[in-house]
């Protein structure tokens, strides 16, 4: 509302807590959006480039930036998206469905390699799915964004997703 | 759960990576100050305002002559008056400036950008007092950044018929402007604040202090009577303006706008100082108060509790 920002401008107290905080917003939003890329794109290098990449991006376009904090963590994944996009149009297919049930079968003792080897059978098994859901994995798991979140972003229905999502889950639970 | 292997391949951000983009990142910004601009900013504006708002209640009911002494309004005491944010919505669709609603606003001093210091008593040096700090702050917060922001002086001249356009427009008709009004002029003068942001995380607080901010004005006015219009035009009834207006020693008492409909406020005593607490709706509150001819604003996301028991730590 016009004098709610009017007033916010001159009394501080009128205001909500919700102003921006750049450093706020990162503290919380980066382990966010790199788990998305690490999700997205099953590797840990390129999860942080992308990352930098988005984080770079909102920065510079931050005069788009809307008000409380879960406008911008819309915002920020909505750059995500894009910058994932552009990423994996870029990219081809690197690993075969053999290699990933090879991997699948492998024993891994150490709990860091094994969180390695983890999300790069998940990236390979996720590469045989359709893209959406490849995206809706990536947010619910990576971004822990909630089924309303990702309905947001990808123009889904809660329920929607919360059915795609269940039945991606089913088939992966079930060749892991 | 069926999907808890997928939750468990979750992993923090390299630490060294999250330091290295967030270096990158305030590199590609104006250091500290854009982030500092608004909170700072917006503390000067209102207390500026606010100030105005005080020299408001000074203008005399006579013109002074060129003999007369200058009066000087200091900071020692906080009310809050609750308005009406809707009344001052059609005043400005009505193309009142609300800024300049008493008079003609000359600006002496801009602040410019507040300035980094890497502690506060350096800060404190630069704006001329010395900063007390909390000897308590909560677990867990510590001090992240120091700033001050420059001294912040303007000019008012007063526009009786401005003024009273604003009254007939409300349909104020119980209210006289003093006489003599047009004209007069009065100098706000806020000096440097020194801020403190004060982090737990994600989570910041801050801590601002100052010299008392003046306002000179010619001697010799009705005070009461300019309050009065001014209450009314706040949107407080005729009795409570009129009990209000006559009340207070509006030389020592800074008049604190809350908008109803977005936060409660309450006086507060900060080691024997009257103060004001004001709480947001919307979360969060901000404590003023004033001591030793310095005033104080404590603002964060604490409740009344943690706020005044650090404001009391203050030494």
């Amino acid at each position: 509302m016009a004098i709610d920002g009017e007033i916010s401008e001159r009394l501080p107290w009128a205001s909500g807590p919700a102003e921006l905080d750049w450093d706020a917003a990162y503290a919380e939003l980066l382990p966010r959006v790199y788990n998305y890329f690490r999700y997205r794109v099953g590797n840990e290098a390129a999860a942080e480039d992308l990352a930098s990449r988005t984080f770079e991006k909102a920065w510079t376009q931050r005069a788009r930036y809307r008000r409380d904090l879960a406008a911008l963590s819309t915002w920020v994944f909505s750059i995500a998206r894009n910058v994932a996009v552009d990423h994996l149009r870029a990219q081809r297919p690197h690993l075969s469905l053999e290699a990933a049930d090879a991997m699948a079968a492998a024993d891994t003792p150490h709990d860091d390699v094994s969180r390695a080897s983890d999300l790069e059978r998940l990236a390979a098994l996720l590469k045989h799915l359709p893209a959406r859901e490849q995206e809706l994995v990536a947010l619910k798991y990576g971004a822990e964004a909630t089924n309303r979140a990702i309905a947001a972003l990808t123009g889904l229905s809660e329920s929607n997703v919360g059915t795609i999502l269940h039945r991606v889950v089913q088939q992966l639970r079930s060749v892991w | 759960m069926e999907d808890q292997f997928l939750h468990d391949m979750r992993r923090a951000p390299p630490p060294e990576f999250a330091a290295r983009l967030r270096a990158r990142l305030h590199a590609q910004r104006p250091a500290h100050h854009e982030r500092w601009r608004t909170p700072v900013a917006r503390w000067l504006a209102a207390a500026a305002a606010v100030a105005a708002v005080g020299f408001a209640f000074t203008f005399p009911d006579v013109r002074a002559g060129a003999a007369a002494f200058l009066d000087l309004f200091r900071v020692v005491n906080f009310a809050g008056v609750r308005f009406d944010p809707q009344r001052l919505a059609g005043l400005k669709a009505g193309g009142v400036d609300l800024p300049s609603l008493l008079g003609d606003v000359e600006p002496l001093a801009q602040p410019g950008a507040p300035v980094s210091y890497a502690d506060p008593v350096e800060a404190g040096r630069a704006a001329s007092i010395d900063v007390r700090l909390p000897a308590w702050v909560p677990p867990g917060w510590t001090l992240a950044e120091t700033v001050v922001a420059a001294e912040h002086s303007v000019r008012v001249t007063a526009n009786a018929a401005k003024l009273q356009a604003v009254l007939d427009t409300l349909a104020l008709n119980d209210v006289r402007l003093p006489e003599g009004l047009d004209g007069q002029v009065a100098t706000v003068t806020l000096p440097p604040v020194v801020g403190m942001t004060y982090r737990s995380g994600d989570v910041a607080l801050h801590l601002f202090e100052a010299r008392s901010a003046e306002v000179s004005f010619p001697a010799g006015f009705d005070l009461p009577a300019l309050a009065h219009a001014a209450l009314r035009i706040l949107g407080l009834d005729r009795d409570e303006a009129y009990r209000m207006a006559y009340s207070i020693d509006w030389r020592s008492t800074l008049i604190v706008p809350v908008p109803a409909d977005a936060a409660s406020f309450r006086p507060a005593n900060v080691a024997g100082a009257d103060g004001l607490l004001i709480e947001r709706a919307r979360g969060g509150s901000v404590l003023l108060w004033s001591a030793g001819g310095r005033m104080y604003a404590l603002s964060g996301p604490l409740g009344a509790d943690g706020l005044l028991e650090m404001a009391q730590s203050l030494q």
